[in-house]
């Protein structure tokens, strides 16, 4: 078998309208993913016992069934049951950001328990109203203490993202596979691609390390 | 309440437990005047600490009442009924913790900023002019924007303690603000607070320092078992005291120390 890369030369524009669209997509479920798992990890700390209820089904449904499914049942049932036509892209993001909410809902709980009584205490005999309470002390706080779980969380949607490829959305993997059926080079093709995802992801994770590290020293957090 | 001998702080029958068995106050009655420095002292586990989470409004209470300015601030029913706690009352009171309580996050002059501009509304510029001036009366002048930290635990307790008073409190609770400093950072906070005892701030202070004690205090309150067992001048609780049980203790406070 001898390998010729240089037909992917052909194909760089595709390649790089495939990534965007992940990276798109990505972003965009990274920021309302993570607003979302952060309510919902406040949620599910609620003294309202229907509050927790609610949070803990939705989360405990997403983490236990598989991502393509999630995909599969907002790409073909959602439209269904609300009677509207939902883009690739919009169907998408509704599907990976319940996803992601649901995941990142846990590395919120984990930090926001972290966030002590003492911090509270603190708050309270400073007259900080609710609302102040969760944006300027527990929200910081947890947000800055979540930080090394959620780089991963986020890493992880990156390469999750892959999926969508399998309802017909045309990012980095739909490209690629298109790629390599119409050439018939399958390794050149799918290596390349795997290259692709690995070649920002891990970067990603190291940068995030090294800036956290510094960070939370700093403030040792 | 404009009469000098009216009470700043009442409180009556407070009964407080945590969990059906433990019970840590049992029926605390304390007044205290406009201008006195309280020290309670007592062994651990007596209800010091409790007593003080309580004027904060930081605990639930099982029954009783407390009073401040003459105004309604904390009551209870009793153990099922729910505490009532007065959240503008609330706000005249200021506390300072044994672990600092620093908001990690925020550099110095913001911790102090924080609560004056998002509670009363201050403007942020005469809030950080308040708070420096404030800094640099407790010597702490250039460490405005270092992270809490960098600092020594000396450094942040005073810190904490210039946070509370940025509130313009009519009380400070201190919750053994110095249990937890290496001894040589220990002076370096009685001080400050020392400073806040001259110009006459009321407070209310739990301690094991009894050297500090018998040089802050107006008055003394020996607490113990969830009841107060002696109240007085520190000349006489520290000094000579009449229970039976306070001397017990002060004896073996001071065998300790020399």
């Amino acid at each position: 078998m001898s390998l010729d890369f240089s037909v992917l030369l052909r194909f760089q524009e595709a390649l790089a309208l495939g990534l965007w669209t992940t990276v798109k997509l990505t972003l965009i479920c990274i920021v309302l993913g993570c607003s979302l798992g952060f309510l919902v990890g406040l949620a599910r700390t609620a003294p309202n016992a229907i509050v927790r209820g609610i949070a803990s089904v939705y989360v405990e449904f997403f983490r236990g069934t598989p991502v393509l499914i999630q995909l599969f049942w907002i790409f073909f049932c959602l439209p269904l049951i609300l009677g509207i036509e939902l883009s690739n892209l919009a169907s998408g993001v509704i599907a990976l950001t319940l996803y992601m909410g649901a995941i990142t809902s846990e590395t919120f709980r984990a930090s926001l328990k972290s966030v002590g009584r003492e911090q509270m205490d603190a708050c309270i005999a400073l007259g900080l109203p609710r609302r102040v309470q969760v944006m300027n002390v527990i929200l910081p706080l947890a947000v800055l203490r979540a930080v090394p779980t959620l780089l991963s969380n986020c890493v992880s949607l990156f390469k999750e993202s892959a999926l969508v490829s399998a309802v017909g959305m045309a990012d980095l993997m739909f490209v690629g596979q298109n790629i390599s059926n119409n050439t018939a080079r399958p390794v050149e093709v799918l290596t390349v691609v795997a290259l692709i995802y690995f070649a920002i992801a891990f970067p990603l994770t190291r940068a995030v390390t090294l800036v956290e590290g510094r960070i939370l020293k700093k403030l040792a957090i | 309440m404009t009469s000098a001998s009216a009470p700043l702080v009442a409180i009556r029958a407070l009964h407080k437990s945590y969990g059906p068995h433990i019970q840590v106050l049992k029926g605390l009655d304390i007044e205290m005047k406009p201008g006195e420095r309280v020290v309670v002292i007592g062994p651990s586990g007596g209800g010091k600490s409790t007593l003080l989470r309580v004027m904060m409004g930081l605990e639930k209470i099982d029954s009783g009442a407390v009073t401040f300015g003459g105004k309604p601030y904390i009551s209870s029913a009793g153990p099922d009924a729910k505490t009532v706690i007065d959240t503008e009352v609330r706000r005249s009171i200021g506390m300072v913790f044994q672990h600092y309580t620093l908001f990690p996050h925020l550099s110095v002059i913001q911790n102090l900023v924080l609560a004056p501009c998002k509670v009363r509304g201050e403007k942020k510029a005469s809030a950080m002019r308040r708070a420096q001036a404030l800094l640099e009366r407790f010597g702490l002048g250039a460490k405005a924007n270092a992270f809490p930290a960098q600092l020594s635990g000396g450094q942040k307790q005073r810190v904490a303690i210039a946070r509370a008073l940025m509130l313009d409190p009519k009380l400070m609770l201190f919750d053994e603000v110095t249990s937890a400093l290496d001894p040589e950072l220990v002076a370096e906070v009685e001080q400050v607070i020392l400073q806040l005892a001259n110009q006459n701030m009321p407070m209310m202070i739990v301690t094991h320092d009894m050297w500090f004690a018998r040089n802050i205090a107006s008055r003394v309150i020996f607490c113990a078992g969830g009841v107060v067992v002696e109240d007085g001048p520190p000349e006489q609780v520290l000094g000579a005291p009449r229970e039976e049980r306070t001397r017990e203790f002060i004896d073996r406070v001071f065998h300790i120390k020399q």
